[in-house]
């Protein structure tokens, strides 16, 4: 994916103070972003295309003057704003991995321990879609490493609400998976 | 059910005041039941990390949808049928020119043209007679009389390689006895030049009007 640095490194180089910064967001952000996205249920060609506008957003953002506090926030609440508005077009779910993927997860070399592994990741992908939008949310947002005020400020919620949630998500997956 | 119960994630997300983790922290040395807590949900929360790289990675592996591979190969059969119908099949007599021994034994192309031994056995290697091909390689050693189907092309020497459609396509994209035909040019000095790939179908070749 280095030709969609270019691109953006470019736009982004134009900043007059930053610029380093921007591009330096863009390599630090882009996979967990994409990572986040795919989770969310977009297919991996619209995740790419939700992180292009995400970050050319943030280029007229930063260019326009806008507020430079928190900004992995903000890229994270524009992705999430934009995904919404494609799963609501289509009405579709956390993504689920293949099993050959979940299969792939073990890296014990007996088939057995390959078996449970698999059985394991499977109970907890049932778990995960028996969670509440908002605890998916929170988790994903979690696992992507935005503190939960940054969740809060992505998701529209109170920190001490994504504390809740945080916390009521994890129980009920460690519950159903018998942690 | 312990009161710090409530806080034990928070902890291990660092999202305590450094008193309030203190504390969490005195009581973890005490208390069995948040230490297994903890423990469990530390694990949950690994997990759940691991499950959210599989599905990113199931998902770019995925890449094009399957009825991509379908349309591709009946786009491929349709074009296919329509040049068996379309064209007129008429016998082409290959040129007057014969490959002398001399040459034969001298052009790079035709000694580096033998398969190697390293090629997968899913490969195969086969010799088809066509009118319009530009050299079919065959035994180096024969004399013209024997060899009366090699003859100079006009862009260079080439061989076929067929590939199982399977190789290439998920199981069940490509009709049954379908398989593509790799012409691969030789250059001079040994190295493949051109590579061309093309969609077979296997009922169609017994049909074919050529020498």
């Amino acid at each position: 994916m280095s030709g969609d640095a270019a691109r953006l490194a470019l736009p982004l180089a134009r900043l007059s103070t930053g610029a380093s910064e921007a591009t330096n967001l863009y390599r630090e952000l882009r996979k967990p972003l994409l990572r986040y996205l795919v989770c969310l249920g977009l297919s991996s060609d619209e995740a790419q295309d939700v992180v292009q506008d995400a970050f050319l957003l943030l280029h007229r953002h930063l260019a326009s003057g806008g507020s430079q506090e928190n900004i992995r926030g903000w890229l994270f609440r524009v992705a999430h704003n934009q995904a919404r508005n494609r799963q609501n077009r289509y009405d579709r779910n956390f993504s689920a991995p293949s099993d050959a993927e979940m299969g792939g997860i073990s890296h014990e070399a007996t088939p057995e321990r390959a078996v449970l592994e698999k059985e394991k990741f499977q109970q907890l992908g049932k778990a995960i879609r028996q969670l509440t939008a908002s605890e998916r949310d929170c988790l994903l947002l979690r696992a992507s490493g935005l503190r939960y005020r940054e969740i809060g400020e992505v998701l529209g919620i109170a920190t001490s609400t994504v504390n809740d949630t945080v916390d009521r998500a994890i129980k009920k997956l460690a519950e159903k998976c018998n942690v | 059910m312990c009161d710090f119960s409530g806080k034990l994630i928070a902890w291990l997300d660092h999202e305590l005041a450094a008193e309030e983790a203190a504390e969490v922290e005195r009581h973890l040395v005490i208390c069995a039941e948040c230490r297994t807590g903890a423990d469990a949900y530390k694990r949950v929360s690994v997990e759940f990390d691991a499950y959210c790289d599989a599905a990113m990675t199931s998902n770019a592996r995925r890449g094009a949808p399957r009825w991509a591979a379908v349309a591709c190969a009946a786009g491929a059969v349709a074009a296919l049928v329509t040049l068996f119908l379309a064209i007129p099949r008429t016998r082409v007599d290959p040129p007057a020119f014969h490959l002398q021994p001399a040459m034969v034994a001298t052009s790079p192309a035709l000694v580096s043209a033998e398969v190697p031994t390293s090629v997968s056995p899913a490969i195969r290697r086969v010799h088809r007679r066509r009118a319009n091909a530009p050299v079919q390689i065959q035994d180096a050693n024969a004399t013209p009389e024997q060899n009366q189907n090699a003859y100079l092309p006009p862009d260079g020497p080439m061989i076929q390689i067929a590939f199982p459609a399977d190789e290439m396509f998920p199981p069940g994209a490509v009709p049954e006895g379908m398989h593509f035909v790799a012409d691969v040019t030789i250059a001079a000095d040994g190295s493949a030049e051109r590579l061309r790939l093309r969609p077979r179908l296997a009922g169609f070749e017994r049909r074919t009007t050529l020498p």
